[in-house]
């Protein structure tokens, strides 16, 4: 109970760090937000293409086997394009980022608070939170969602090529029903869900970070918990936010 | 400077310091000693905020750090140098880049001026010509060094250094003795030294304390320290085998632990 106090402190240390301090002039640095960015989203981008190619194909065939079924093979781009844009893109995205940028950006602050540098920040004045913590979190908010929007695109595609090629719709017909299946809405609660697990992911991280005790073991033991606890509040806050936007939108 | 009252700390029920007062006066050079595990690093780590004390009171330039807000602590630090028992250093940046990053967090100097001052710090540690060195590539003395090269970057009022001369060759300690002694002398800065290097002590001391479990046994200058007749101090400072200091750290019965 106290670590979710102390996980509740961190959070809002960094959120003020990372968004209210800028409303009074003190940026976090943009250089080490950018260096952050490329470390986090930008590595991140082949393993979440390639995971999110393969899950759109084998949405297109799995959904093929039962449509084709009943002759309605055509909506197999309506299936895909729903499904990855509301749900499979931005969960997807987050649980790879999360194995990935989550786990490393625990190792490295683990790996810090073992060696001392963490102190070493605190006795030169320089607070951890916003040194540390501000730019891995807005990097995270910022290449998250970029990253989905990427992965989304990457899976219809997936799906496209199963379509076109095995089933046999026309391009043209398959992208027109992709276009027509897909509303404004389904577009921004997928964004708003890939915003909330950005910062799941962002703070979890850093706060295991932090928490790491001990030596290497210590880090090890805090980048599995990091990644477990993501991947589960990351699974628990959809199904929250798919439940309120079901009902509510 | 500083006045600690009546610290107490424990581990897991462990009392680590046990009612320590200490007065250190602007340009002292305080020595905190004692053997291994008998809360010198705790106590360091208690005077710079970086653990709370169970109980007792640490003033420090007239404001008691226990209990003030962590933000108006932060920027008391910037008037903080520490040097880490590890050196401490970033490990992902140059040692040029560790001693400019107190200068470059603080100050809105010109990247040429840090430039200079980087280079004066590293100057003063024997290490001039390193700016470019990875802290992975260099040994562990120089790290140390290093860290002290960054823990003086900004001038501070008040240094701290946990174990300066650990792991540096004779020479170098002499060195760094000298550079001690220089900043309270000239700079007119106020030193807080860990060590158990009893040659090191003497030469930069212009007060000693010396704890044993958890208690002060001893305190005051190092010709009086020199001149007591305690024997857990003429233990120390004469490093002998035989005396009040025990090998072992709990007191339970020796042949009790072996038996089981």
């Amino acid at each position: 109970m106290s670590k979710l106090g102390d996980y509740l402190v961190l959070s809002g240390r960094s959120f003020y760090w990372a968004i209210l301090a800028c409303f009074r002039g003190q940026f976090p640095k943009v250089t080490e937000i950018f260096a952050q960015m490329v470390e986090i989203g930008v590595g991140a981008i082949p393993i979440v293409t390639m995971v999110c190619f393969f899950i759109g194909l084998v949405l297109a065939i799995q959904s093929a086997y039962q449509l084709v079924q009943i002759g309605a093979g055509s909506f197999v781009a309506d299936i895909v394009g729903v499904s990855i844009v509301r749900e499979i893109g931005p969960l997807l995205s987050a649980i790879v980022m999360a194995g990935r940028s989550g786990a490393a950006v625990t190792a490295q602050l683990g790996t810090m608070k073992v060696s001392e540098e963490i102190e070493a920040l605190q006795v030169m004045g320089i607070d951890p939170i916003r040194y540390l913590v501000a730019p891995r979190l807005l990097a995270m908010m910022v290449m998250l969602p970029c990253i989905t929007v990427l992965c989304e695109i990457v899976g219809m595609f997936g799906g496209f090529l199963f379509g076109h090629f095995s089933l046999q719709i026309p391009a043209d017909l398959y992208i027109e029903r992709t276009i027509h299946a897909l509303a404004l809405k389904d577009f921004y609660t997928g964004m708003i869900k890939t915003e909330v697990f950005a910062v799941l992911v962002g703070t979890i991280a850093c706060y295991c970070g932090f928490a790491v005790q001990g030596g290497a073991d210590g880090v090890g033991k805090a980048t599995t918990q990091a990644v477990v606890a993501s991947i589960v509040s990351i699974i628990a806050a959809d199904c929250l936010l798919t439940g309120v936007f079901y009902y509510a939108l | 400077m500083i006045v600690v009252r009546d610290l107490v700390k424990a581990f897991n029920g462990r009392p680590i310091l046990d009612g320590i007062s200490v007065t250190v006066k602007k340009r002292d050079v305080l020595v905190i000693m004692g053997g291994s595990g008998c809360g010198k690093s705790t106590l360091l780590r208690q005077i710079i905020g970086l653990s709370k004390p169970d109980s007792g009171e640490i003033w420090i330039r007239g404001q008691d750090i226990t209990r003030m807000d962590e933000r108006v602590f932060t920027e008391m630090r910037k008037k903080f140098g520490m040097l880490f028992q590890s050196g401490a250093l970033f490990n992902s940046m140059t040692v040029g880049e560790n001693v400019s990053l107190p200068i470059l967090e603080h100050t809105k100097l010109a990247e040429e001026v840090v430039n200079i001052m980087v280079k004066i710090k590293l100057e003063l540690v024997g290490l001039t010509g390193f700016e470019h060195m990875m802290p992975s590539e260099i040994s562990g003395g120089m790290k140390k060094r290093v860290g002290l090269a960054r823990a003086i970057a900004m001038d501070p009022e008040l240094l701290f250094c946990d174990e300066p001369s650990a792991g540096l060759d004779p020479v170098m300690t002499a060195v760094i003795d000298t550079l001690m002694v220089d900043l309270s002398r000239k700079l007119g800065m106020t030193l807080v030294v860990v060590t158990h290097d009893m040659a090191s002590a003497f030469r930069i001391a212009t007060k000693m304390v010396m704890l044993f479990q958890g208690k002060l046994v001893a305190s005051g200058t190092p010709e009086y320290i020199k001149s007591l007749d305690n024997p857990i101090v003429k233990q120390f400072i004469n490093g002998e085998a035989d005396g009040p200091i025990p090998l072992r750290l709990s007191s339970d019965d020796y042949l009790k632990n072996l038996l089981g």
